[in-house]
């Protein structure tokens, strides 16, 4: 029948897997490879790179300077310090809005429940940054939020709530609540009430009751959120551009700047490899642990 | 340069489009070609009068196509990620150098042309095309200081920028690696293209110095200068348009230590699909009464002589658009700086992060 005497099953496997592997290999594969080749090569005068091999960019990464033009100065791994620390705090602070609130949801009726859904998913529908202007609008000195404070004469002077990390860590959280919310929210569906009735039945406290019952159950949730939450956070920015007056650098804003100001593309891919480790570190131990999981089950 | 305040978002945008379209660019996507007569323009944004490429279309029947960069380098890297269908990019001077370096930009002989004895040759900057074979002058700038006259009476210096959160008055700068590094160059009295190492370490400490003072480091200070949340920021010359709508509220000063300027040039790439079509734009932009009729939008300066002279009075004798001989002498342009430019990189990371 065919040339390579193929069984219909396999044939059904080819045919089906062809797609999804082309479309890692050119769009996922294929870019990480060339990134990877970059940041090993040595950036061209003018942008571009030059076809040496060039075993700066790593150590530079790590504070060591790159040839004539530095001293000694970890000041690339502070940035990524404070990224992580702005990341966590996105993390968690969306944590623990939209804990609380997915359990109020899932109280709710159908009809409400889908509504609420509907509304978190809303803001998708208007660009980041037309939404992350009106944050500008709140926040300024002139902005609703001092009007607010001073209307109701908790403050006499405006406070600075602009070009803050605070104002980084409020945009960013709002950008990321759905993030966070949608699979918590999932696992928080799925939790059988007759087990918390259970858990009361045999005598626990409700906080035994969360710590033992609620709490493992929808675990899955909360980790999937805080890794969507905190991956693209780290790479962010437009945030820090916007509410941060580019004065909250990150890691995303550093790669930018190699990219265009400093036309060094080969540190920018340098640092791009070093963010695309971290999570790839990051996703291998979730997903081992879910697998182990899944298998001890 | 980025006269883009009135679209106050664009600049974000923009910078998101333009990743996307690098992206796609570099695929091989480009432009379809059509059989109607066309030329294309890659200009910084709202930096061209609508009104010139309209009497442009209307006088040749040709089809004006505008795209828009945020930044030189944004508008390199798009030409170098392989994009093309360009005709007429408009890159500062030091850009163009790197430009012609890389062998992207077509002699036109401009100079050749009739309407180039209008052009200032104090304005040929560029030295890679010294006598203006490649490229036309178009149109140049100063960055000073705009300032909101409420909460400042008067601003003469960077001295008195600095001095102004001392009264609890906000201040802002660009978010430009070498325009914020040449403010702490003019105020040492040193060349903003230089590349001594002390020189530019002291530029450095200077602007850490005063950073916890500067509240943003933005393109987007216009309307928060305008509601007075900040009392002055560092911004080019083409706000003078807004002073004008509000001359009470607003002013415009090139501050006594000096200030830079800006050159843009226009310029035809080598890979124009329309170059025909290009040249015989930039020779249209050669008429005096053409020139007159962008810079009259723009409020920024012209190097065609005949063109100043249409001028009306209130641009032609500002002080801030059309300054005298002795605030000239101290206004420096940028020039490209080759590996110099990892000096700057370094310590714009430093003043970020310090």
């Amino acid at each position: 029948m065919n040339p390579l005497n193929l069984s219909r099953k396999q044939l059904a496997l080819i045919t089906l897997l062809t797609p999804t592997s082309l479309f890692l290999l050119i769009f996922f594969i294929g870019p990480m490879l060339i990134m990877l080749t970059y940041s090993f090569l040595e950036p061209g005068l003018y942008g571009g790179v030059e076809w040496h091999f060039y075993h700066w960019n790593y150590g530079r990464v790590l504070g060591w300077a790159d040839g004539i033009y530095e001293e000694f100065d970890p000041v690339y791994l502070k940035i990524l310090l404070r990224s992580i620390g702005l990341s966590v705090a996105t993390v968690l602070c969306t944590l623990f809005i939209c804990y609380p609130v997915a359990f109020w949801v899932s109280t709710l009726s159908a009809k409400n429940k889908a509504l609420c859904i509907f509304l978190m998913t809303l803001p998708f529908f208007a660009s980041m940054v037309v939404r992350l202007y009106a944050w500008v609008l709140i926040l300024r000195n002139s902005g609703f939020a001092n009007q607010f404070l001073e209307a109701t004469g908790l403050i006499t002077e405006p406070l600075n709530l602009m070009f803050s990390g605070t104002a980084v860590i409020i945009g960013m959280v709002y950008i990321f609540i759905p993030f966070m919310f949608l699979p918590i929210y999932s696992s928080v569906e799925k939790l059988d009430k007759n087990l918390l009735q259970a858990s009361e039945d045999l005598g626990a406290t409700p906080f035994t009751t969360f710590r033992r019952v609620v709490f493992p159950l929808t675990l899955p949730g909360i980790v999937a959120g805080c890794i969507l939450v905190f991956i693209p956070s780290l790479g962010n920015f437009v945030v820090p551009d916007l509410l941060g007056g580019a004065k909250v650098l990150m890691i995303g804003n550093m790669i930018e700047q190699q990219f265009l100001y400093a036309r060094n593309w080969p540190f920018g891919a340098t640092l791009s490899m070093v963010i695309i480790f971290m999570m790839m570190i990051i996703l291998s131990i979730y997903l081992y642990k879910s697998t182990k999981k899944q298998a001890g089950l | 340069m980025k006269q883009s305040i009135s679209l106050k978002s664009s600049r974000k945008v923009k910078k998101a489009l333009a990743m996307t379209s690098i992206a796609i660019t570099a695929l091989g996507f480009t432009h379809s070609a059509s059989a109607e007569e066309t030329l294309s323009l890659y200009n910084w944004g709202e930096y061209i009068n609508p009104e010139v490429l309209q009497r442009f279309t209307e006088e040749t029947g040709i089809k004006v196509k505008l795209d828009t960069y945020s930044s030189n380098e944004e508008m390199l890297a798009k030409l170098q990620a392989g994009a093309t269908g360009y005709d007429i990019v408009f890159p500062s001077v030091h850009m163009q150098d790197i430009m012609a370096k890389l062998n992207l930009l077509e002699k036109t002989n401009i100079n050749q042309y009739s309407g180039f004895k209008h052009i200032d040759k104090n304005f040929l900057n560029a030295e890679s095309d010294p006598n203006g074979e490649y490229c036309l002058p178009y149109a140049w700038g100063t960055v000073g200081i705009l300032y909101n006259k409420k909460l400042v009476p008067e601003l003469n210096s960077w001295a008195d920028f600095f001095a102004l959160p001392n009264d609890g008055k906000n201040i802002a700068m660009l978010d430009d690696m070498r325009e914020v590094i040449s403010v702490g160059l003019i105020t040492d009295g040193k060349s903003v293209n230089t590349t001594n190492r002390d020189d530019l370490k002291a530029a450095q400490d200077y602007i850490i110095k005063q950073k916890h003072n500067v509240s943003a480091f933005t393109y987007d200070s216009i309307p928060m200068v305008q509601s007075g949340d900040i009392a002055a920021a560092q911004w080019y010359v083409g706000s003078m348009l807004y002073v004008f709508q509000n001359p009470d509220d607003l002013a415009y000063v090139i501050p006594k230590e000096g200030a830079t300027m800006y050159q843009e040039d226009m310029c035809v790439l080598k890979s124009a699909p329309n170059k025909v079509n290009a040249k015989k734009f930039l020779e249209f932009f050669t008429q005096p009464e053409i020139a007159a009729l962008n810079t009259k939008q723009q409020t920024n300066g012209t190097m065609n002589t005949e063109a100043v002279k249409l001028l009306p009075d209130s641009l032609r004798n500002n002080p801030s658009i059309n300054p005298p001989a002795e605030v000239k002498a101290k206004l420096q342009l940028f020039k490209e700086l080759g590996k110099g430019i990892k000096l700057y990189d370094r310590a714009w990371t430093k003043i970020r992060t310090s």
